[in-house]
């Protein structure tokens, strides 16, 4: 009887290849194939074993993007003909990797499926940049949302929840709809001058960062325009990242 | 020895490889990256193939096998068909011509066997097993592979761009290799790793300056803040890992295991700093002071915390301290508590048809009560994780409901998350304190409030432990 194959979701962390954990890294040397996302930089697929098949189902919004549907059907079929498969995602596979849905669906079909939690994107940009997510006096919690809306539906963002200036507020994939989430959080009574932090790349060495007040964010964030996926960071906190973070010469700073 | 390990110089060399599959691609890819250029004998190639012809000006593609006159001018030749009569019939071309030639899979007719790689270029460590065994080869390969970052061969690269301008600044043998041996284990190293070339050619320059005039320079200790992740040690990153094993001593707190605390250099001083919710063993002040005092010392001090140092780690309080007073420190983030207990209990933080926000929170007590902001948390499509809420679950749920939320929302409490005395208890607000307390959990615990949690059911992989009502 053929071996039964099995799926591994692995969150493939924040950029840099040394944020990998370590079990991420054994599936990877292990694997038979690798799924993986554009998110994901070459030098950490390059850790999977010599002789896995690699294949990219890369998303970019706009850039014909592979549906889920079919990830989902490759996952399945590439797990049924006896392999151990590595789903691999960039950050985090349980927040806003869409994680969940391939594991109901492989789970669904009789596939055991592992799930491996990866250092997501903003704890990496946090400590790439010297900016805490929580800090006595300026934010108790931190709250995670996407900026990105499917099929380039409305965005769909429960504005009065997200204004809430004692919680840093975390935007993933926001570059395309930055101006109007700041608008929209201003409109709902988040301070204009509240500061806000623009990110692109962080861990890796050729990160960028860009400092402006909310208001101005959308404006200042267009200089990561061809950066790969930006992520923000909006809160009190971002004022330590002068502070605390590596030199000010990194950051470029933008006031409307 | 069986074989003699050699490095193979391939620039411009054609190489030929038989076969058109992923072994094939492979061997293909690994020629290209030498340098070499390469001719492909196949009917057809594979999907594996798709990266590699990227590069048309050093691949051909030629539908055939190969002729006696093909092998002319090549260097090497790769037999990696999947089909062992044309690997022989390569092989046997290759023989007649004496070119090295190796077969894939086959030992026994290989002139050269290809070792595991671990690339760090110009650093390059090749690892045989003679053809033993290729899973050995691969285990030591994965061994070596965490030892040495990613950035490793920068480093590299770096160092012989000073080499020439350290012979000439210092004279004596001995006084070189006690300048590289201080700075490839110094900070120096880092910065380049951290792709900061220009701050460490800066560092780099002071220190060459002072060593050639025979000054001796202390040492400057540093600070490494390092999150070890949610508890179990295979969550721990490459970066955690190599630090915990340069540091002098560990700070480190109650929410780091003992299975973490074994990857610490074994002679690192370790020293416990609290704290259990009820304990206060050395204050966040003390804690502050002792990092600057052990780091002007010329230490490097590791200071180790649970999940991530900058969610609920107070990490941002003690690096203002360490910036206040000048001390070098980096920064290492971890998996979060709430994203190893989502992970591990099979519960989504986020999913399409339940929440499109999550929000972490601390259900820790002001004055004996809990301090929320209720309205944030109470919103519909938003997953809520409270760190530290164990103590209080009865209070955090009934503030829930009490601000308007269905007593039905489900809440899971994934105690000793990632641990393998991992439980998971799942009920809805109105039951999840009764529950929780039948099942005497222990904390650390991470309180899961949401839609999300009804997943729990066909994700909960991790089955052991898991109590699901």
């Amino acid at each position: 009887m053929a071996r039964a194959g099995r799926v591994a979701l692995v969150g493939a962390g924040p950029g840099d290849p040394e944020l990998l954990t370590l079990r991420a890294a054994r599936l990877l040397a292990e694997a038979e194939a690798v799924v993986y996302d554009r998110l994901v930089p070459q030098a950490i697929v390059e850790r999977a074993r010599p002789g896995a098949m690699r294949i990219d189902v890369g998303k970019g919004a706009g850039h014909h993007p592979v549906p889920q549907d079919t990830i989902n059907a490759l996952l399945l079929r590439l797990a049924r003909s006896g392999r151990l498969v590595v789903r691999l995602k960039g950050g985090d596979p349980f927040t806003f990797g869409r994680g969940g849905e391939e594991a109901a669906y492989l789970v669904g079909h009789g596939i055991p499926c592992e799930v491996v939690p990866g250092v997501t994107s903003a704890s990496g940009a946090a400590a790439a940049l010297g900016i805490p997510l929580t800090h006595r006096g300026l934010a108790t919690g931190v709250r995670y949302v996407t900026g990105h809306c499917r099929d380039d539906a409305p965005l769909d963002l429960d504005w009065s929840g997200l204004a809430d200036p004692g919680t840093t507020l975390v935007v993933y994939m926001g570059l395309a709809n930055i101006r109007r989430i700041a608008c929209g959080l201003i409109e709902h009574g988040m301070p204009a001058d509240l500061p806000a932090a623009a990110i692109a790349r962080a861990t890796q060495a050729e990160q960028r960062l860009v400092v402006a007040p909310l208001a101005g964010i959308a404006d200042a964030a267009q200089a990561l325009k061809d950066q790969g996926p930006v992520l923000f960071v909006i809160g009190r906190v971002v004022e330590l990242a002068a502070v605390l973070g590596a030199d000010a010469s990194e950051i470029e700073r933008a006031y409307a | 020895m069986d074989q003699l390990p050699v490095f193979f110089d391939l620039k411009d060399r054609w190489v030929a490889v038989i076969g058109g599959g992923p072994q094939a691609a492979r061997r293909a890819e690994l020629a290209l990256r030498a340098g070499a250029r390469v001719r492909v004998f196949a009917a057809t190639l594979g999907g594996d193939f798709e990266t590699v012809i990227r590069h048309p000006d050093r691949i051909a593609h030629v539908p055939r096998l190969p002729a006696a006159a093909d092998l002319e001018g090549v260097t090497l030749v790769f037999c990696a068909d999947g089909d062992k009569a044309c690997n022989a019939a390569g092989r046997d071309l290759a023989k007649a011509a004496r070119i090295p030639c190796n077969v894939v899979d086959t030992p026994e007719w290989c002139d050269f066997t290809m070792p595991s790689i671990v690339d760090r270029s110009p650093v390059v460590i090749a690892i045989s097993t003679a053809g033993t065994s290729p899973i050995l080869g691969r285990m030591i390969k994965a061994r070596i592979e965490t030892m040495l970052p990613a950035a490793y061969g920068r480093i590299a690269q770096f160092v012989g761009r000073f080499r020439r301008k350290v012979t000439v600044a210092i004279k004596s043998f001995d006084g070189r290799r006690h300048f590289w041996e201080r700075i490839l284990e110094g900070p120096v190293v880092d910065r380049v790793l951290a792709g900061r070339d220009a701050e460490a050619a800066a560092e780099f320059e002071v220190e060459l300056a002072a060593a050639a005039a025979g000054i001796a320079r202390s040492r400057t200790g540093e600070v490494y803040l390092v999150g070890a992740g949610p508890g179990d040690p295979d969550l721990v990153t490459f970066k955690a890992l190599r630090l915990m094993q340069r540091a002098d001593v560990v700070l480190y707190d109650r929410l780091v295991g003992d299975g973490i605390l074994g990857l610490v250099r074994r002679e690192a001083e370790r020293i416990y700093v609290g704290k259990l919710p009820t304990e206060h063993t050395a204050s966040q002040d003390e804690i502050g002071a002792m990092l600057v005092r052990l780091a002007q010392e010329g230490k490097r001090v590791l200071r180790l915390k649970g999940g991530d140092p900058f969610l609920f780690g107070r990490g941002g309080e003690e690096i203002e301290r360490l910036a206040g007073a000048g001390i070098p420190f980096q920064v290492v983030p971890g998996v979060t508590a709430a994203l190893g207990c989502a992970a591990y209990a099979g519960i989504p933080l986020t999913h399409r048809d339940h929440a499109g926000a999550c929000v972490f929170v601390t259900g820790h007590s002001r004055e004996g009560k809990v301090d929320l902001d209720w309205t944030a948390l109470v919103r519909p499509r938003q997953t809520v994780a409270v760190y530290m809420g164990l103590s209080h679950l009865a209070e955090i749920a009934r503030g829930f409901v009490d601000h308007g939320a269905d007593p039905a929302l489900p809440v899971a409490v994934v105690d000793g998350g990632t641990r393998p005395e991992q439980q998971v208890v799942i009920g809805n607000l109105a039951d999840i304190a009764q529950r929780s307390e039948a099942a005497a959990l222990k904390g650390p615990a991470i309180l899961i409030v949401g839609t999300v949690v009804r997943l729990h059911e066909t994700l909960g992989w991790n089955a052991t432990g898991s109590q699901t009502s």
